[in-house]
């Protein structure tokens, strides 16, 4: 297993923490909006094919202080050009899930020539009344992020793991909030209309038991990007590459490396 | 001690399965549970409870703001303060308060607080509430990441154009504004007392002391869970240099006065369940959103103001009459019971305004004046001599008697001091305001 490492970016001057691993092709992993669990088995799995490079976002786990630094989608999408810059890497290929396909779509909109393939899973920023999906903000403090789950059992086996459950919880709350502070109160910052300018060969991946991205809104990411393609995970809950790490991590190789759709072997759910 | 008469203003008329049938009294409570035309009389019984309490003496009367939601029912309580402020006169209007945070402009906040002072001839305390989380977060959208620091601006802007007489510019993080120029000006200078309410919060704690303010403490689980807290926060005022004085203090308290405890429990009983019941009855996933709480805050192990009243509501609504009054929920009985349960909330608590609940949940119009007139005749007098050594800084300065306007008289006050209290109100259970 990596170690976490800190790298300076510029101008900003903000430490920046990563995981980086494997051989082949840089394949930059944005997480989602409770972090990352370590270095993941989904990460550990890419790996193999690829130069794995998983920073934790400005305001997320290691980073939490770094909140105030960062207001807007655009401010995240500058770090990231900084990052690649600081670390000497011009184009990649990005895999995103939750808030971190949101971040992976506005970066390939906005910097496209540094985007080679894309995967967004259960990517958050489109808004439709009528596939609102649960409230990940409206739920209960006791087990505030058991929605992000297929099944709310597996919060404690997949993310709280033999941690001390007060130390987890806070740190869950203070992922919530990093998220809360770019989806409050609707997570709509108009990515819909910069979805166009998106021109790395794309994959659009829902998970099938997903609450709060809800799977018609795959179909619209879809759409909005030429030429994407659309496939579902079966299931997984929002918090896919947790819960289905081999999946995850066939549907990530197969579009990056070949073009192609893998058809997941999904593993039976362990809580 | 000063004490201050409050109500929440409260929806009456929540039905008895309401715990069963509804997730949550706050945020997406069922509108069709709201009757604009009882909502008329409900209103105004409150208002005439607000003044009949400045007849008898309290020192301020008080309201405050929520929004979406069958538990107190003041979205805005400067249209509340403005009525109050023609229809009374020395008494301070408490208006506890205000989340600055929600608007935009914070100017406005700024313009209707200056137009209240000027109204009531400088009677105004100015709450500044960061707000509960289900007002803030749910209701009115505020980013809960960015709460804190929004209030904080509003807070300064707020300040600054109260007193600065030059016209400035504002260029904020939040707000911007070429020319900020407020008219009218308070008459109270360079502002009106300030108080801020709120739960447990160490950052409140330090902004009270850094900025010489009141800090007013309003849980609904009563004095004896409350030392703890209190106690916290008088340390904290001393670590940070601060010198003791118990008027930099409010608690609010619920209080049942009656002939004798088993009249007050006969009395008051039905409408303090249906407060702990209905009232407090909010959904957990409304009462916190990430990042309303401070990771010091949580740290500390201290919960939000009204995460903490539904935790207090979880166990008092299971609890029976004897072990509200034991536990210090409510201060009951005959008004020498009440007086002792006070002296004893002002030793632990050692504060020196008592914001008075004496109406609660769906308290009908008779009964709440006969427990607001038993307490101010039978035992505020005996309570008036706590802490009179220290002078208390954090109340208005209204005008001299001879600048002061007199309304026109008010036609048909149909609302008398001393009618309700003889002979005492029958127990009608519940029914409304």
């Amino acid at each position: 297993m990596p170690d976490l490492q800190t790298i300076t970016v510029q101008p900003s001057g903000l430490e920046t923490h990563y995981y980086r691993a494997g051989n082949g092709p840089p394949l930059l992993y944005l997480h989602h909006m409770l972090g990352m669990v370590g270095w993941e088995p989904a990460l550990d799995e890419l790996s193999q094919s690829f130069d794995v490079i998983a920073p934790f976002h400005p305001g997320w786990g290691p980073a939490k202080d770094q909140l105030p630094e960062v207001a807007t989608n655009l401010d995240i999408v500058l770090h990231y050009v900084d990052f690649l810059d600081a670390l000497g890497l011009d184009a990649v290929h990005i895999a995103g899930i939750s808030i971190g396909a949101w971040m992976a779509a506005e970066f390939a909109a906005i910097v496209p020539g540094r985007v080679q393939r894309l995967v967004l899973v259960n990517p958050i920023g489109i808004w439709d009344e009528q596939a609102q999906g649960v409230d990940p903000f409206a739920q209960s403090p006791a087990r505030p992020t058991a929605v992000l789950f297929s099944r709310p059992e597996l919060r404690a086996s997949l993310l709280i793991g033999d941690r001390d459950p007060m130390e987890a919880g806070i740190s869950e709350l203070l992922d919530l909030r990093a998220a809360a502070k770019f989806m409050w109160p609707i997570p709509d910052k108009g990515i819909a209309q910069r979805l166009p300018r998106i021109k790395a060969p794309t994959l659009v991946v829902t998970s099938e038991r997903d609450s709060v991205v809800l799977a018609p809104l795959g179909e619209q990411w879809r759409a909005g990007i030429a030429g994407a393609k659309l496939t579902t995970l079966p299931a997984a809950g929002h918090l896919a590459e947790l819960e289905q790490p081999a999946a995850f991590a066939a549907l990530v190789r197969a579009w990056v490396a070949e073009g192609k759709i893998a058809q997941p072997q999904v593993a039976a759910a362990t809580a | 001690m000063k004490f201050h008469w409050f109500n929440l203003m409260p929806w009456p008329y929540l039905p008895d399965d309401f715990r069963e049938k509804h997730r949550s009294v706050w945020v997406d409570v069922d509108s069709r549970l709201y009757d604009p035309v009882k909502g008329h009389r409900v209103y105004n019984d409150y208002l005439d409870m607000l003044e009949f309490a400045a007849d008898l003496g309290y020192d301020g009367i008080g309201v405050n703001e929520h929004h979406q939601n069958a538990y107190g029912m003041m979205p805005s309580p400067q249209l509340m303060a403005a009525t109050l402020a023609r229809r009374t006169q020395d008494v301070s209007i408490l208006l506890l308060g205000q989340s600055i945070a929600y608007y935009n402009p914070p100017t406005r906040v700024a313009e209707e607080m200056a137009m209240l002072d000027v109204m009531s001839g400088g009677r105004l305390i100015s709450g500044f509430p960061v707000g509960t989380s289900m007002d803030g977060n749910y209701a009115v959208g505020t980013n809960p990441a960015t709460l804190r620091e929004q209030y904080q601006e509003a807070h300064d802007l707020i300040k600054k154009a109260w007193a600065e007489p030059d016209v400035f510019t504002w260029n904020g993080k939040y707000h911007k504004l070429r020319y900020v120029n407020i008219w009218p000006r308070p008459i109270q200078s360079p502002s009106p007392p300030i108080w801020i309410p709120g739960g447990g919060s160490i950052e409140t704690w330090d902004f009270c002391a850094a900025n010489n303010y009141n800090y007013s403490y309003l849980s609904f689980s009563g004095y004896l869970r409350a030392e703890q807290l209190m106690k916290g926060f008088w340390q904290r005022m001393e670590e940070l240099g601060q010198e003791f004085n118990p008027y930099q203090g409010a608690f609010a308290q619920q209080i049942c006065v009656a002939e004798n405890m088993a009249e007050a429990q006969r009395l008051y009983e039905p409408h303090v369940r249906y407060f702990f019941e209905r009232c407090l009855h909010v959904y957990p996933g409304f009462a916190d959103a990430p990042g309303y709480r401070t990771e010091a805050t949580m740290r500390a192990g201290l919960m939000s103001q009204v995460s903490g009243q539904a935790g207090g509501s979880a166990v008092a609504h299971e609890l029976s009459w004897d072990e509200l009054v034991k536990r210090g929920f409510i201060l009951a009985g005959s008004p020498d019971d009440v007086a002792e349960q006070a002296e004893q909330m002002s030793e632990k608590l050692r504060v020196g305004h008592i914001v008075c609940l004496l109406h609660m949940g769906d308290m009908p119009l008779d009964k709440t004046l006969y427990n607001t007139e038993m307490f101010a005749t039978r035992v505020m007098p005996r309570l008036r001599p706590l802490w009179s050594e220290y002078e208390d800084k954090w109340s208005p300065h209204p005008l001299p008697k001879d600048d002061m306007a007199t309304p026109r008289a008010v036609p048909g006050r149909r609302l008398e001091p001393g009618k309700f209290l003889q002979p005492a109100p029958a127990g009608t259970a519940g029914g409304g305001a």
